[in-house]
Order: structure tokens, then sequence, then C-alpha cells
């Protein structure tokens, strides 16, 4: 009863979301890894793999949705500035070096919220809905 | 090797003086090496400016290319992808270096580095700063370029001395081609005239023919123009020759005239040296074979050595005036008695030369001197001359006289020293003395009396009806006295003297003819007692006899 209700609830949100186009992409981090806040800079810089670290200097583990989400295209356009086939052609050029590679993607936000929950170092962008008290909310991302 | 040299250099000279086509080809290689330097470094100059703009622009190109990638791995620091974005760039031949820096650590070099680099060689650092991809405002690095301006230049070095080798085969080509050109409308047309033109003979009637290829053209109108010029030239020469020939025809004549002339003509210089003379005047100077003239040293004084002081001064008179003037010569043999005259007349020709005329006038002197005597009158004095003298003397002798003056004198006068006059000063100048004498005579008688000049410096009077014999003698001394006074002869002075024989008519058994035979003895007795005095004839006594002649007045 109670997962269905979750469900209902998550369905009819999901289609209020989609009804009125907008949703509320929110940066999601560990409570435990200690950080409070982080930039849009900072936040980016950890997802297109230029720091794997914290600011705090604790390593971090960027986790993607999935390439065709809603989330990620809202994400990359609103932070980078940049559409699904600039980001693609970014992380092409870089497998030559072998050295970075993109982040491990998701299917979506609520098993990104379960990694997150369960993995102090994970940080993951999920529409705010998702999100539930296991995590804390680093950044929230207004268009 | 020199002299090669040098006999190489004389024939190129030879070749440009003689041949409009060497003239030309130099003339065209030079122009072209000019023009074709001049070009090649302006194109060289060009192409290399040209060539490192592209070099420039093809670096702008070059990292405008990688730069996103380079933005990538300036942002990643990723050193691996930026030693991928060195390579590639390495590959360009004109950059010699490249460095990639991000966040203060150089995260690729290869090649040179621009600190590395050579000072001298002519490089040159593009140093580009580079951006993060997803926020422009953020410099993650930058990219240095170390360009080889060198291989630039080489490069456009290369181009260029294609270009030039291009212009110059260019050149030589039409060099080449004008030469040719020259050669087969100008210079060969014009050779073939020129030969033809060596060969021709004038007044041969040959003409140049005009080439068929230049029938219209500048060769073809100074073909034409050479014909005419050659036409007109013969016509000269043919005029010209028919005036030579007229001119040796009249020339013939004129010196047939002058030989065959009865006139003496002659060519001297400024002291009577003869230069040339004809026929007539060796006939009419009555010249010996021996005596004939040579020319420039025998002068005309020298033949008519007689009457030298006469011709100088007519040589002087002729030339100081510029006046022709004649002089009459008598050239009969000394004591011949035919009358031989000759007329010379002086035409001066400018300061130096003489012209000459002689003429006979022996014929004319004769009919002078015949008129002369047939004449009662002296021409030149005006008193009566021997015939007049002869007919008025037979008169008065025959005349019966009135009582009171039954007297008739004769007074025969002849003059001293005359002769000296005559040589001196000419025969104008004894005319002179005759005619002062005459105006003396004439002074000192009476109307009626008769004065007579019978010939030379020979004077008579006859005093008509005096009544003393002293009267006479007083008349011949004061004649004698006016005569020995100076006269003026142009300017000079000249002293002459006269001596005067009187003889008296007899009352019986006389004749005009002794009367004047006494007086004549009378005035040779004054003569011989010295001169300047008067001498009477004796009475009775026999013709023969000498008077004793009484002294002259002082």
């Amino acid at each position: 009863m109670c997962l269905f209700l979750r469900v209902l609830l998550i369905l009819a949100l999901w289609s209020v979301a989609r009804a009125d186009g907008t949703q509320t992409l929110v940066v999601i981090v560990n409570p435990s890894i200690g950080v409070q806040h982080l930039s849009r800079r900072e936040a980016l810089d950890i997802f297109l793999g230029r720091y794997r670290t914290f600011p705090s200097g604790a390593s971090a583990l960027p986790i993607d949705l999935d390439i065709n989400s809603n989330e990620r295209k809202q994400f990359y356009l609103l932070l980078a500035h940049k559409d699904p086939a600039d980001m693609s052609s970014y992380w092409a050029r870089l497998t030559f070096s072998g050295k970075i590679s993109p982040p491990f993607a998701v299917a979506d936000g609520h098993m990104a919220v379960d990694i997150v929950a369960n993995n102090p170092n994970a940080i993951a962008y999920v529409d705010r809905a998702s999100v539930d008290n296991r995590v804390r909310i680093a950044l929230e991302i207004t268009p | 090797m020199r002299l090669l040299h040098n006999r190489f250099t004389r024939w190129l000279h030879a070749r440009i003086r003689s041949s409009i086509v060497t003239r030309t080809t130099l003339a065209i290689v030079a122009l072209s090496l000019i023009l074709g330097l001049s070009f090649a470094s302006f194109v060289s100059t060009s192409v290399e400016r040209r060539e490192q703009q592209r070099g420039e622009l093809l670096q702008q190109q070059l990292l405008s290319t990688i730069e996103r990638t380079a933005q990538i791995a300036c942002y990643l620091k990723d050193s691996t992808l930026a030693a991928e974005i060195a390579q590639g760039l390495m590959r360009n031949r004109a950059v010699s270096g490249v460095s990639i820096a991000a966040g203060g650590s150089i995260l690729a070099r290869v090649g040179n580095s621009a600190r590395t680099a050579k000072t001298g060689i002519d490089n040159s650092v593009i140093v580009r700063p580079i951006y993060s991809p997803f926020d422009p405002a953020e410099r993650v690095g930058e990219l240095a370029l170390l360009v080889d301006r060198e291989a630039i230049h080489a490069e456009a070095s290369a181009d260029s001395r294609a270009s030039t080798l291009a212009m110059g085969l260019q050149a030589a080509l039409v060099a080449m081609g004008v030469a040719i050109a020259v050669y087969y409308f100008s210079t060969r047309p014009i050779r073939a005239i020129s030969t033809e033109l060596h060969r021709i003979q004038i007044e041969s009637g040959a003409r140049l023919r005009v080439p068929a290829n230049n029938r219209y053209d500048e060769i073809g109108t100074l073909v034409t123009d050479v014909n005419a010029l050659i036409a007109s030239l013969e016509g000269l020469l043919t005029t010209e020759r028919q005036l030579r020939i007229a001119h040796e025809v009249s020339e013939r004549k004129m010196r047939l005239i002058i030989e065959k002339a009865e006139t003496g003509l002659f060519v001297m210089d400024n002291h009577g040296v003869l230069e040339s003379w004809n026929p007539a005047f060796v006939r009419l100077l009555q010249l010996t074979p021996e005596q004939l003239p040579q020319s420039g040293l025998t002068s005309l004084q020298q033949l008519l050595e007689t009457h030298a002081v006469r011709l100088n001064q007519l040589l002087n008179q002729c030339l100081s005036t510029g006046h022709s003037y004649d002089l009459d010569l008598n050239m009969a043999p000394p004591g011949s008695s035919r009358t031989v005259w000759i007329e010379v007349t002086l035409n001066p020709i400018g300061a130096t030369a003489l012209q000459g005329v002689i003429n006979d006038i022996s014929d004319r002197k004769q009919s002078e001197l015949s008129a002369q005597e047939m004449a009662s009158q002296d021409i030149l004095t005006g008193l009566l001359n021997r015939r007049g003298l002869d007919a008025n003397l037979g008169a008065v002798f025959y005349k019966p006289l009135p009582e009171s003056a039954s007297q008739l004198a004769l007074l025969q006068i002849d003059l001293d020293l005359f002769k000296e006059v005559n040589d001196i000063y000419g025969h104008a100048g004894g005319d002179r003395v005759l005619r002062h004498v005459a105006g003396v005579l004439e002074r000192n008688v009476r109307r009626g009396d008769l004065i007579a000049r019978p010939g030379g410096d020979e004077f008579v009077i006859v005093l008509v009806g005096i009544t003393d014999r002293s009267k006479a003698e007083e008349i011949a001394n004061a004649i004698v006295a006016e005569i020995e006074r100076p006269i003026d002869i142009d300017g000079h002075s000249v002293q002459i003297g006269a001596s005067v024989g009187i003889a008296f008519a007899q009352a019986e058994g006389d004749s005009p003819e002794a009367l004047a035979r006494r007086a004549d003895s009378a005035m040779y007795a004054a003569k011989r007692a010295g001169r300047g005095r008067v001498a009477l004839a004796p009475e009775a006594l026999a013709p023969e006899a000498v008077p004793n002649p009484t002294n002259a007045v002082a």
C-alpha cells in the first residue's frame, strides 16, 4: 500500500512536472562527506572530469543520468551551456587520452538518489522531487 | 684565355657597330634583364610577403582548428591530449615548436621552445590564450607556437626563383624573337639595298629595286627617295658637264682672242714683275728671243729699261689711287727716223697685281705729228709751230718796215737742263715747263712780235720793227733772268735756264733762213760759253764765223 501510494505520488508528480514542463534540478551529495554547498562551477568541474575531488579534498564520484533523460539534458544545458551533441563530442575527444572517462550513468533519479545515499563520495543531479532525506542538496540549479 | 677574351670583346664591338640585329638584341636582352631583375625582386618580395601572410593565416586557421581540443586539454590538464595536439601542429613545416601550458605547468612541449630558440634566427612566437570550453571567461591555459620563418622564407624564395626563371626565359625568348624580326623585316632588306647602292654606277641609268615586301613601308619610301636623289644627281652632273664644256669653249675662245689680239696684254705684280703676257706683248715691245721675259722674274722696267723711271711713276700712281693710268712711250731705236710709239695702260687689280694693256699708237702719233705740222700753231703752248714760224717769218721779213723801226731781230732760245726735268718729272712735267716758258716769252714781247716753238725745248722770237739793237738784247736778258727763276712742279721747285742767240736781219742779201741760221749759231755760241747767256750774231760775217758772246745779265 505504502509502496503503491508512493509510486502513485511519484507518477503524479512526474506527470505534473511533465505537464507544466518545469523541473527543479538539484545536485545532491551524501551528508557524511561534509559538503554543505557547491558552486555551479565546482559541481560542473566534477561532472566534466576536471576535478575528482570535492573542494574539501575528498574524492568525488559523479553519477550521470541516462543519456536520453530530460534531467541530463537540462543539467548540462544550464550549467555548461552545452546540448547533448556538444557533450558527446566533448567526451569523444577524451577517449583518445583514456585518462578521463565520462561519469557512470544510471537509469533514473531514484537510482541516483539511492547511490548517493549509499556512497559517501557520490554526487548526482536529480529532480528535486526525487530527493529524500538520505541525501543533502548541495546546489539548486535554477534556470 | 685572356687573349681569347680580348678577341671576343673586339668581335663583339665590331658586331655592335656594324649589326643592327646584334645591337637590338643586346639592347632587348639588357632591357629584359633589368626589367626581369626588378620585376623578380618585386615579385619575390611580394611573393614572400604573401607567403608569410599565408603562413600566418594558416597558423591562425591551424590554431582555430585545434582550439576546441586545446580548450579541453587545458581544462582537464590532459597532457596526452595536449601532446596529441602538439604533434599535430608540428606536422606543419612552418611550425618548429609547440608548447601548451595550463595552470602554471607545461602540458606538452614539442620541438624548439621559444626560450631555447637561437637568437638571430628569425623565429617568432605566437601565443594564444586558451579559455575554458564551458566558460569563455575562464582562462585555463595558453598555447605557444614557434613559427619557423626561415622555412617560410625558403618556401617563398623557391617560389620567387621559379617565377624569376620563368620571366628570364620569357625575356630570352622575346629577345630572340625580336632579333629575328629585326633581321627579317629591317636589317636584311636594308643590307640588300646598301649592297645594291654600293654597286650602282651613277649615270648608268641604274636604279635601286624596291623589295617586294617593303613596297609600301618606310624602306620602300627610302628606296624611292634614293632613286629620286640619284636621278636629280645625274641631272645635276649632266648640267655641270654641259656648263664645263661651255666654259671650256668660252675659255678657249678667250685664250684665242688674247693670243691673236693686236693688243699686248699682261699681268704683273705691284713691283712690275711680269706673270703672264700674250704674243702681242712680245711683238709690241720688239723683244728678241734672248730678251723674252721669265714669268715671276723679269719686270716690265727691265724690258723697257730706258723708260724705267716713268714706268715706276705710272705704277705708283696706279697703286696709290686705284685708278688706271696710261703712258705713251717712244720705242724708236736711237737714231731711227721711224715713229714707233706704244701706249702702256695699267689697271690695278687689288693692291698686289696689275693688268696691263699695250697698244701700238705709232699711227696715231704719226697723224698727231703730221696734224701738228699741218697746223701753224703748237698745241701745247699755243705759240707758232715751225710751219707757222716759217710762214710768218717770211711775211714779216719781206714786208717793208717803217723808217723809225726798221730793225728785225730773231732770238733763238734754247732751254738749259730741260732734258733732266723731262727725265725726272716725265712728259707732264716737261710740258708744264714748256708752257711756263711760253708764258714768260709772251709777257716779254710786244704785240706784233712772233713767238714760236719750232720743236722740243727750242723757242724763237721775232722782234718786228725795233728801233735799236740794244732793245733786243734787253728783252733777251729779261727773258733769261725770268726763266732762271724756280718753277713749281707738283710742289717741287725746279730751276732751268735759257741760252739765247740774237741775229738781226741785214739790209741786203739776207733771207729768213740765213737769219735763223745766224741766230742758231749765236745760241750755240752762248751755250758753249756757259749756260744762261745771250749771244749776238756778228754782223756781216760768214754764217760759219764764231761770234763772241756777250755776257748775260748777272
